[in-house]
C-alpha cells in the first residue's frame, strides 16, 4: 500500500482561526479534519498516515524555518504522495501549500505532490509548474469535490495508469507539452481541414499550439517635439542598480520588489556607492561604472544643453531575471502610476 | 521607450519604442573601450532615445543608432 | 491538368525466379534486381530484405522511402532526377500500393537517417511500419562521408529510386484495380460553382537549408535551396516532381514516398468543389539567412494574394531555425488577409518545457501540431535488426547518442534502445498522416 501525508493550515487542521495563524508547524499521526475524507476517497491503494498542520502566517513570514521543520518531520516517513489543501481561493494558504509541496518534492523526487486551488488563487501561477494543482472551488463548500478530484488522480497514478493531459485530468497545465496519440486516432489532415473550414467561416476553433499571448500595450502619445525641452524624463531599469547595501532588499532573481533612489545633486553614479544586484549577468562592468545601466551622466549633460528640462530626481530599479511576466507587469503598473502622479513626461527603461 | 540588447525578445513581448544597446551586462558602455568612448556611445544612444520619445509611431519601432 | 493514379494493391511480396506482379503478389527476382542496383559502381554491397507489418524487426539507418511506380506512355517516375525532364502530373501513372522501397545503410548512418520498428510498441512511431517494405540494404564506396554526420546518401537514394522504377515496371501492361483521378482546371478557368467557394492554396516548405548542393529536396531535379517560391499544380507533387533530400532530423523529414502520396494535398482535393476551391500549391522552401527567409515569405504572400486566395495551409519540413520561415510565412499570409492554418511539429525538449517553436507570433492563430522531436522513447530489443543497430548511437543520428552521463548510450548491450523521437523515420508525419498531437501536462 502507498503512503500519503496531508498538509493543512491552522484552520482546516482544527487548531483555530486567524488568531492561530502563527501556529508552529506540527505533525500528527493519523487523520485530522479533511484527512479523514481524503483517506476514505483514496480507497485501499493509498493510506494517509500523517497530517501536518502549519499556520499560514508562520509559513508566510518564517518560511525557511517552516520548511526545515516539515522536512525534519518527514525524514523518517514514507512519502509516495504528498497532498496539500485544498486551498480554494485563500491566497496565503495556496502559497503555503505550494511552498510545502515544492520542498517535499525536492526531498522526495519520486513522490507525487498534489494540491487544489481556485484559479484566482495566486498560488496557481506561483506553483503550477512545480506540482499538480487541481482546478478547485472558490470556498470550502467545494471541499468534498476537490478532495475527490485529488484522490482519484492519485489512485490513477498508483495503479500505473497513463495520464492524458492537464486539461482532461483537471489540473492546471504544468507548462510541459508532450506528444500524445489521439484515441480514437484522427489524422492531422482531418484536424487541418476542420480548423481551416472553421477559420474560413468565422467559427470557433482550437489551435493545437496556442501562442502565449503578449499583452499588447497601445503606443503612448509622444512628447511633442517642441516640448521635449520642457519635459521631465525618468530612468527605470531592470538591471538591478541600487545603492550599495541594497536597502530595499530587492531579490537578485525572480524579483517581486522594486526601489527608487534619489540622485538629486549627483552628476553620475559612482562605483562603490551604487552597484548591481542582478544575478543574471557578470556585474563587473556595471559595478565599475553604474552609468552603463543608469546613464545619469548623459542625462545631466542633456539637462545642461536644454534638450530636456530635467531628469526626474528618482531612478527606479528592479531585477529582470527569472521574474515572471505577471510580477513584472504588476511592478510596471505600480511604477508607472507613481511617475504619472509625479508629472513625469517620458521614461527611458534600460534593460539588461 | 525601451533601451535593450535583446531586441527580438523586446519585440516578442510587444514593446513599442526600442533603441538597441550594445550588450546585456553593459548596455551603455563597453568596458573594453576608453571611458571617453563609452560616454560618447552612451550620450549618443540616450539622445536617440530622448528623440524617440517625441516620435509619432503606429507600430513597434526600432530606432537606429550611429555609434 | 489531369492525373490518373492507377493502383495495384500488393497483398504479398516474395522472392522468385521472375520479377512480376500477379494476383496481388509481387515476386522479385532478387539477383536480377541486385544486378540492376550494382550497375552503379558506387554500390559495393547490396541485399534485399522483405519486411511486413508486425514483423519483429528493427530497421536502421533508413535513408529514404519510395513508392514503386510506372509512368504510362514513357518517361521517368522522377523527371529531372531518374531521367529526362518532362512535365509531371498529367496522364497516367501506375503505383504499387501498400508497399515501399526502403533505402537502408548496411553500416553507416547519419544525422538525417532514421529508425523503423515493424512490430511491437515502437511500430506506432513510423508510418512505414504499416506497409510491406522491400529493404535495399547496401554499402557504398562513398568513404569520404562514411564518418561524416551529414551524408548526401547519393548512391543509396538513387539506387532506391531505380529499384522503385524497376518494381513499378511489373504492372506496365496491366489494368489497375482502381484509378484515382486528380484534376484541377487552370485557376482562371474554374466553374462558377468552384469560384463561389473560398479559395485555398497549399504552401509547402520542403527542406532546403544546406547551402552545399546534394543534400536538399529537389524540384524537377533542381536544388530547392536555389529556388524562389513558385506556383505549381498539386498533381506535379503527387507525380514525382519532387524528391526528398538528405538533411534534417529524421522525424521532421518528408520521404519521397510522402511527397508521392501527400495526404494533405489529397485531402484538399477531397474538399475541392464541396467546401473549397483548391487553387494549387505554392512551392516555397526553407532558408538559413534572415533575408532569404524574408524574401521567400514575400514571394509566397504576394503569389497567394494575387491568386486571390482566401485561405492557406502551410506545412514545414523541419524544426529549429526553419520555424522562423514557418511562423514568418503564417504571419505574412495573415497580414495579406489570408486565413492560414499551419501544419508542423514542435521541439519542447525532453522535459516538454521549452518554447515549442523557435519563433512564435500571435498572428499564428491556427496550428496543427504533429509531435515533439525531442520526446524520449525507450524500446526493448528486437530479435532481428536490418542494417546496423550501432549506427543509431555511433553515427550521429539526430535522435541517438553514443554517450550520455545519465542515460548512457542509445544502443544498449541487450539491443534495447533509448532515443529521441528525432530519429524515428519520418516519424512526425507532418504531411498529414500523424495521429499524434501535442498536449500540455
Amino acid at each position: 500500500m502507498k503512503k500519503a501525508i496531508l498538509y493543512l493550515n491552522q484552520f482546516f487542521g482544527q487548531v483555530g482561526g486567524e488568531d492561530m495563524a502563527d501556529h508552529t508547524p506540527e505533525i500528527r499521526e493519523g487523520l485530522v479534519g479533511p484527512a479523514m475524507e481524503l483517506d476514505k476517497q483514496l480507497g485501499d491503494d493509498i493510506q494517509v498516515t500523517h497530517t501536518i498542520i502549519c499556520g499560514d502566517n508562520f509559513m508566510g513570514s518564517r518560511q525557511e524555518e517552516a520548511i526545515d521543520m516539515i522536512k525534519d518531520f518527514l525524514k523518517d516517513k514514507e512519502v509516495d504522495f504528498f497532498f496539500a489543501g485544498p486551498a480554494f481561493r485563500a491566497g496565503r494558504y495556496g502559497a503555503a501549500c505550494g511552498h510545502a509541496g515544492r520542498a517535499v518534492q525536492q526531498m522526495f523526487p519520486d513522490a507525487v505532490v498534489i494540491t487544489s486551488m481556485d484559479e484566482e488563487n495566486p498560488g496557481v501561477e506561483m506553483f503550477r509548474k512545480d506540482m499538480f494543482i487541481f482546478r478547485g472551488g472558490a470556498s470550502a463548500a467545494a471541499m468534498r469535490n476537490d478532495l475527490k478530484a485529488m484522490a482519484q488522480f492519485a489512485q490513477k497514478l498508483a495503479r500505473g495508469e497513463e495520464i492524458t493531459s492537464a486539461k482532461e485530468e483537471g489540473y492546471f497545465g504544468r507548462g510541459k507539452r508532450k506528444q500524445y496519440f489521439l484515441n480514437p486516432p484522427v489524422p492531422a489532415t482531418e484536424r487541418v481541414i476542420d480548423m481551416l473550414l472553421k477559420k474560413i467561416n468565422g467559427e470557433a476553433y482550437e489551435t493545437e499550439l496556442p501562442v502565449p499571448v503578449t499583452d499588447l500595450v497601445p503606443v503612448a502619445p509622444p512628447v511633442a517635439p517642441d516640448k521635449l525641452s520642457e519635459a521631465t524624463i525618468a530612468i527605470v531599469t531592470s538591471g538591478g542598480i541600487v545603492p550599495v547595501g541594497n536597502p530595499d532588499r530587492i531579490q537578485s532573481a525572480s524579483a517581486t520588489k522594486w526601489g527608487k533612489y534619489d540622485v538629486s545633486g549627483m552628476d553620475d553614479l559612482k562605483a562603490g556607492e551604487y552597484q548591481t544586484i542582478h544575478a543574471g549577468f557578470d556585474p563587473m562592468a556595471a559595478n565599475a561604472d553604474p552609468d552603463v545601466i543608469v546613464p545619469l551622466d548623459a542625462m545631466r549633460q542633456y539637462e545642461k544643453e536644454g534638450k530636456i528640462k530635467k531628469m526626474f530626481h528618482y531612478f527606479y530599479s528592479t531585477v529582470g531575471t527569472g521574474t515572471t511576466q505577471k510580477e513584472a507587469a504588476r511592478m510596471g503598473r505600480e511604477i508607472a502610476a507613481e511617475l504619472k502622479e509625479s508629472g513625469v513626461d517620458g521614461v527611458l527603461l534600460v534593460a539588461t | 521607450m525601451l533601451m535593450a540588447n535583446l531586441i527580438p525578445v523586446a519585440k516578442s513581448v510587444g514593446v513599442n519604442k526600442m533603441v538597441p544597446t550594445i550588450s546585456i551586462p553593459y548596455p551603455l558602455g563597453d568596458p573594453a573601450t576608453p571611458k571617453e568612448e563609452q560616454y560618447k556611445l552612451r550620450y549618443h544612444r540616450v539622445g536617440v532615445a530622448l528623440d524617440a520619445l517625441t516620435a509619432e509611431i503606429s507600430e513597434p519601432t526600432l530606432f537606429k543608432t550611429k555609434i | 491538368m489531369k492525373l490518373e493514379l492507377g493502383h495495384f494493391y500488393v497483398k504479398d511480396i516474395v522472392f522468385g525466379s521472375e520479377t512480376r506482379f500477379a494476383d496481388g503478389v509481387l515476386t522479385i527476382n532478387k539477383e536480377e534486381a541486385l544486378e540492376m542496383v550494382r550497375e552503379d559502381e558506387r554500390i559495393t554491397e547490396a541485399d534485399l530484405v522483405i519486411v511486413k507489418p508486425g514483423d519483429m524487426v528493427r530497421i536502421v539507418p533508413v535513408k529514404e522511402a519510395i513508392e514503386p511506380r510506372f509512368r504510362v506512355g514513357g518517361g521517368p517516375v522522377f523527371p529531372g532526377v531518374t531521367g529526362d525532364l518532362m512535365q509531371a502530373g498529367n496522364g497516367r501513372t501506375l503505383a504499387l500500393k501498400n508497399m515501399s522501397v526502403l533505402a537502408v545503410g548496411k553500416h553507416w548512418g547519419g544525422f538525417q537517417d532514421g529508425l523503423i520498428d515493424m512490430g511491437g510498441e515502437g511500430a506506432k512511431y513510423s508510418y512505414f511500419s504499416q506497409l510491406m517494405n522491400v529493404c535495399l540494404v547496401a554499402d557504398t564506396n562513398e568513404v569520404l562521408e562514411q564518418r561524416e554526420q551529414q551524408k548526401k546518401n547519393r548512391a543509396l537514394r538513387w539506387a532506391g529510386m531505380k529499384l522503385a522504377e524497376y518494381l513499378g515496371k511489373t504492372v506496365a501492361d496491366q489494368t489497375p484495380e482502381e484509378v484515382e483521378t486528380f484534376e484541377l482546371a487552370p485557376v482562371t478557368k474554374r466553374t462558377d460553382g468552384e469560384n463561389k467557394l473560398p479559395k485555398v492554396v497549399m504552401v509547402l516548405q520542403p527542406q532546403s537549408q544546406m547551402e552545399e548542393l546534394g543534400y536538399n529536396d529537389l524540384v524537377y531535379g533542381w536544388d530547392a535551396n536555389r529556388m524562389l517560391p513558385t506556383f505549381m499544380h498539386p498533381n506535379e507533387v503527387l507525380d514525382g516532381c519532387i524528391i526528398s533530400g538528405s538533411f534534417m532530423p529524421c522525424s521532421s523529414k518528408w520521404a519521397t514516398y510522402d511527397f508521392q502520396n501527400y495526404p494533405m494535398i489529397k485531402r484538399l482535393y477531397q474538399e475541392h468543389g464541396k467546401t473549397i476551391n483548391f487553387l494549387g500549391v505554392i512551392m516555397s522552401n526553407l532558408n538559413v539567412a534572415l533575408e532569404q527567409k524574408e524574401r521567400a515569405m514575400l514571394f509566397v504572400a504576394s503569389m497567394a494574394k494575387n491568386l486571390g486566395a482566401d485561405a492557406a495551409v502551410v506545412a514545414e519540413e523541419g524544426y529549429g531555425n526553419p520555424d522562423a520561415d514557418y511562423t514568418g510565412c503564417l504571419v505574412a499570409l495573415e497580414k495579406a488577409g489570408i486565413k492560414t492554418v499551419g501544419l508542423s511539429n514542435e521541439c519542447t525538449g525532453r522535459d516538454g518545457a521549452s518554447q515549442p517553436l523557435v519563433s512564435m507570433d500571435a498572428l499564428a492563430t491556427a496550428m496543427v501540431s504533429t509531435g515533439n522531436v525531442s520526446e524520449l522513447i525507450q524500446l526493448p530489443p528486437m530479435p532481428v535488426v536490418i542494417g546496423e543497430l550501432e549506427s543509431l548511437a555511433r553515427d550521429g543520428l539526430s535522435g541517438g547518442w553514443d554517450n550520455d552521463a545519465i542515460l548512457g548510450a542509445s544502443v544498449r548491450e541487450d539491443g534495447s534502445i533509448i532515443m529521441e523521437n528525432n530519429a524515428m523515420f519520418c516519424g512526425d508525419q507532418i504531411v498529414g498522416w500523424s495521429t499524434k498531437t501535442m498536449v500540455e501536462y
